[in-house]
């Protein structure tokens, strides 16, 4: 019986498409059996971000409305196998799927897959609701900012109180560098705040914004900071033990740079 | 001894710190604000309890939110007319 994750935020535009996109990739090419579910019904975007926005035919609406079977509407990833894509309508609105409609989609996902990830829209109505209806998990993704941060804060009180357990934080878009000169949160502030399990940091990679605009997943171009990032939070999601990298350089020279670099 | 280095050198303090603060602040009060349909109907099934043992009108009854340094308190008002004797041991 395999997992149903939701990557959530709160807050749009932190992370949560790209790391749908790229951990199902990763679980993918770790062996695993995947879906990655697209729930921003009527704004989808993990189609073109995966590459196959051409490919899409049948949706998670044509199948509540019973117009085809889910295999059926379930879009194959021919770049690794394992890797599946069940799109979200774009022509209809949130309102128009039940909760209990995404939850017997998931529950019937995960007796034929390892993971089914489940891509969030932002804000915490509806589409939270059915994004989150059949997660077993979560994962929050937020970026180290104060707005990012609070929102986080909220979904994860909605998330506790649906008893979506464990609750993990990916920290996206993290920069060593404004961290080292004190204008960025560390992942410690952070996970102070949010008082949750970090399950991985992905730093700032211009290769996130490359690899969107091909629509080819930033994990398979293994050298990149970003790839490894998520390739190390997929192993984890998988069970293995992998420490976390502490991505602020904590050596003697960086501090030096800290006494005579500006305050921002 | 960080500090009294730094405040010789006239720094301002870093703007992640005073995030952190901020953020540490409004959470809090983000995480206490009960949501007003709950509060609703709190104060409609305390007052259905409490009717079996006091008589009161309903609208005199007043629940309100304190905060109270770090924690919150939840205070409710009242006021009865009279005490039910009869449910007593029940
Ligand atoms: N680690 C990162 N480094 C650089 N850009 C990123 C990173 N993560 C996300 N982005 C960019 O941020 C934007 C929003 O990301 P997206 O995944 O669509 O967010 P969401 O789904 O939460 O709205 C995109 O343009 C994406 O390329
Ligand atoms: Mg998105």
């Amino acid at each position: 019986m395999g997992k149903v994750i939701v990557v959530t935020s709160g807050k749009g535009g932190v992370g949560k498409t790209t790391s749908t996109a790229n951990l199902g990739t990763a679980l993918a090419l770790l062996g695993k059996s995947v879906v990655v579910v697209d729930a921003d019904v009527g704004l989808r975007n993990l189609d073109i971000v995966m590459g196959l926005e051409s490919r899409i035919v049948y949706t998670s609406m044509d199948v509540i409305e019973k117009q085809c079977e889910l295999a059926k509407a379930l879009v194959r990833d021919r770049r690794v196998d394992g890797l599946m894509l069940l799109a979200a309508s774009q022509k209809n609105n949130k309102d128009d799927i039940q909760p209990e409609q995404m939850k017997a989609i998931c529950d019937k996902l995960r007796t034929t897959h390892d993971f089914v990830l489940v891509d969030s829209p932002a804000g915490i109505e509806r589409g939270f609701s059915n994004a989150s209806a059949g997660a077993d998990e979560a994962i929050v993704v937020t970026t180290p900012d104060v707005s990012a941060i609070r929102d986080a804060d909220r979904i994860i009180g909605l998330l506790q109180n649906a008893q979506i357990e464990p609750i993990n934080l990916v920290l996206n878009r993290f920069s060593a560098q404004l961290v080292g000169n004190g204008s960025m949160m560390d992942q410690a502030d952070v996970l102070d705040i949010l008082n949750i399990d970090l399950i991985g940091v992905v730093p700032e990679d211009s290769g996130v914004i490359t690899s969107t605009n091909r629509g080819i997943p930033l994990v398979y171009e293994d050298a990149s900071p970003g790839a490894q990032a998520y390739m190390r939070i997929a192993r984890r999601l998988t069970g293995q033990r992998i420490p976390i990298p502490d991505l602020e350089d904590k050596g003697l020279f960086s501090n030096i740079v800290k006494w005579f670099t500006r305050n921002r | 001894m960080n500090i009294s280095i730094k405040q010789l050198f006239g720094r301002k303090p870093k703007s992640s710190s005073i995030a952190k603060q901020r953020l540490k602040l409004v959470i809090t009060q983000d995480r206490f604000d009960v949501d007003d349909r709950v509060m609703t109907r709190l104060h409609h099934e305390l007052a259905e309890v409490l009717a079996k043992y006091f008589e009161f009108s309903a609208n005199s009854i007043k629940m309100d939110l304190k905060q109270e340094g770090n924690s919150y308190i939840l205070v409710a008002d009242f006021p009865y007319t009279k005490f039910h004797n009869t449910n007593m041991g029940q």
